[in-house]
């Protein structure tokens, strides 16, 4: 690695800073301690040591105002009191045009406080530094997702095409020797390909005719095969706008699908989340690889959001438009909120474990689906009929049981089933346990309209 | 003669062919044959996808244009037969404030120039917690929490959930260092606050004021106890 002397300085001088700092935190340890504990607890909301956000960085902060030709003293005004610091010195004035933002009054920190804090704050590496060291070393996840879009099939159709015409030429230079040698026998017999096909297909008319019911047999074998796989969708991968990876949000950041998705509880679909739900978070985090900060960019885009200082949208909004992955034809009715809420599926038995998605989101194919702990075993591929009520004549029915206080829909069933007479009930029991089958889950009315 | 004809021919239908293969181009978003294409891809728009059919005619001008949208203004539905349920969620009298439009993106909407975040301080909230509810709005308030906030948060609600942990994400305050009031805490869920987004367009008014309810309960445990008698064992604010 080849460091420039810029860098090299930086490096140095950060040593330096490093060992003055050490010095400091020897010596004033107990404010330091302090420091830290204030700055959580009154300023870290709003600002970061080392990144503007909703605050300017406060790493330096005294060198910069003082560099900037502030008043002396006027800092802890500030704190104390922005409005009046503002007033009396012009370098407080210009602090104020950071961001719309207010900030909040502290009169309750006293000088030292305020001056343990920025102590701290000084003492702190910066962790973007950090992380560029270790970006370079780790390859991204992102990079991974990108997936390869070019396929093999043109080669084999092109050295198909060519081989045939290799056939032809060879067969048609036999058939030409063969005809000049029987001119030259003086032979008469100088069939055609067709005949020559017919006289010998009759001698060996044992084979072909086997042959012949077997390849028939097969076409219409392979025919209705490809005719069940018409409407299968599975390993379905459109291509996204934004190459999201659900490993990162779901599984590294631990953030609920609900979060996100967050109509599952309340609406038939799921919900795909509006700009500003990401917003929530992306405002902050604009990514750590060059490949991240691109896909969040367009995020920045759509949201009408300019990231430079301390953040800012201008209103000027742009759709994203997702390709939707998993599409049911519109005469079947199917809610998540029903599945979710009421039979208290995970999202995993239908969508997959999702905190492992690092490419964009899939039909997930029923054996990889079958795989995941906790899900019900199934045969029917994802997203078909049979899958759909395969599942309703496994899934039994825990919520909503007799001995609950409400008087909910499946409370009302299981009173009805219990007035029919206990024989229906116990037949249902046989099996330990009562389905969505068997209070109506395969009803074609329940999803068809 | 006969036989130059005939490599003719054969050369043309290999090349022909060859040039109609060549021509099919797959569409790398499509799903593959259905058996209705028209039942999968309707004329009505269907939840975040526009395709633009219209009987069998392709409309280009909206085809693909537009997906998920915030809900407009004043469209979280309220209803019920329980006046005060019904009362909770009428729309918030509080408005953003006008920087909120650069800091929260908050266009659109309709702003103030007063600082209604100093006058929510004095908002009470309207979901009172009573010997018999408290339980069930705080299990409430736990399943809205651990969806909605606590990959910040934290489970303890001390500002140290998954993503703060895992450093993707910083400056997440603790619940127990937070002096503003009930109403406050509204006000700052529903249009965010510094560099928290506005939470108005994926929670309503009751969800957020049981999880109001919830928070508090991290700054005091005693919160929302109540003794034998169904007497607040402790006063409800403790600001």
């Amino acid at each position: 690695m080849r460091i420039s002397s810029s860098q090299m300085f930086r490096n140095f001088s950060k040593w330096c800073l490093g060992t003055i700092s050490a010095v400091f935190i020897a010596g004033t340890f107990h404010a330091n301690a302090q420091g830290d504990a204030l700055f959580k607890a009154k300023c870290a909301s709003c600002h970061q040591t080392h990144k503007d956000g909703t605050g300017p960085k406060l790493f330096q902060v005294r060198t910069k105002w003082a560099d900037g030709g502030a008043k002396d003293g006027s800092i802890y005004q500030w704190v104390n009191n922005w409005q009046a610091a503002a007033a009396s010195d012009p370098y407080a004035q210009t602090v104020t045009t950071y961001s719309g933002a207010a900030m909040q009054q502290f009169p309750e920190l006293k000088k030292e406080d305020i001056d343990a804090i920025l102590d701290w704050v000084d003492a702190q590496p910066d962790p973007a530094a950090a992380a560029e060291g270790g970006a370079e070393g780790a390859a991204s996840p992102t990079t991974t997702a990108v997936e390869e879009e070019s396929s093999n099939g043109w080669v084999w159709i092109i050295l198909g095409v060519i081989f045939a015409v290799v056939i032809g030429a060879v067969s048609g230079v036999r058939r030409q020797l063969k005809s000049a040698m029987a001119d030259s026998v003086g032979d008469a017999d100088n069939g055609t390909y067709t005949q020559e096909f017919k006289t010998w297909a009759w001698k060996n008319r044992k084979y072909v005719g086997l042959t012949s019911l077997v390849v028939v047999i097969a076409l219409i074998v392979s025919s209705f095969l490809g005719l069940y796989s018409i409407g299968v969708v599975e390993e379905y991968h459109p291509s996204q706008p934004i190459q999201f990876p659900h490993a990162v949000h779901a599984g590294t950041n631990k953030i609920d699908c609900k979060y996100c998705h967050n109509t599952v509880t309340e609406s038939r679909t799921a919900g795909i989340p509006s700009v500003n739900v990401c917003m929530n978070c992306h405002k902050q985090v604009n990514g750590r690889t060059p490949e991240q900060q691109e896909q969040i960019a367009k995020i920045y885009e759509a949201a009408g959001y300019i990231p430079e200082g301390a953040g800012k949208y201008t209103g000027k909004t742009k759709p994203i438009v997702w390709n939707k992955v998993h599409v049911l034809p519109d005469h079947v009715y199917f809610n998540h909120s029903q599945h979710v809420v009421v039979g208290g599926l995970d999202c995993k038995q239908c969508h997959g474990d999702m905190t492992k998605q690092v490419e964009t989101q899939k039909v997930w194919p029923i054996q990889e689906l079958n795989k995941i702990e906790g899900n019900i075993v199934l045969t029917k591929p994802t997203l078909t009929m049979g899958w759909c009520i395969e599942c309703h004549a496994e899934k039994e029915i825990s919520t909503g049981s007799i001995d609950t206080k409400n008087d909910g829909y499946y409370n009302e069933i299981h009173k009805r089933l219990l007035k029919h007479g206990k024989s229906l009930y116990g037949k249902y029991l046989e099996d330990g346990k009562v389905t969505v089958k068997e209070l109506g889950g395969w009803e074609c009315a329940k999803c068809h309209y | 003669m006969k036989l130059k004809f005939t490599a003719i021919a054969s050369l043309t239908i290999v090349a022909a062919s060859t040039l109609i293969l060549g021509s099919c181009t797959a569409d790398a978003d499509s799903s593959g044959l259905e058996f209705m294409p028209d039942m999968y891809r309707s004329p009505a728009i269907e939840p975040y996808v526009d395709y633009g059919e219209i009987r069998g005619r392709e409309n280009k001008a909206v085809k693909m244009k537009l997906s998920a949208f915030t809900p407009p203004s004043y469209t979280i539905p309220y209803y019920g037969t329980d006046s005060s349920k019904v009362m909770m969620m009428l729309p918030y009298h509080r408005k953003a404030m006008l920087p909120f439009r650069e800091t929260h993106g908050m266009y659109g909407v309709d702003l103030s120039a007063n600082d209604e975040y100093l006058a929510s301080a004095v908002d009470v909230n309207p979901f009172k917690l009573t010997a018999t509810n408290s339980e069930e709005i705080f299990k409430a308030g736990k399943t809205l929490f651990a969806s909605n906030c606590a990959h910040c948060h934290g489970d303890a609600g001390d500002g140290n959930g998954p993503m703060v942990a895992s450093g993707a994400y910083a400056g997440v305050p603790n619940y127990k260092n937070l002096t503003i009031t009930e109403g406050q805490m509204f006000y700052s869920i529903y249009y965010g606050k510094g560099a928290m987004g506005s939470h108005s367009s994926i929670l309503n008014k009751k969800e957020i004021w049981t999880l109001v309810h919830y928070v508090k309960k991290f700054q005091n445990a005693e919160y929302g106890k109540f003794d034998a008698n169904g007497a607040v064992a402790v006063p409800a604010s403790i600001d």
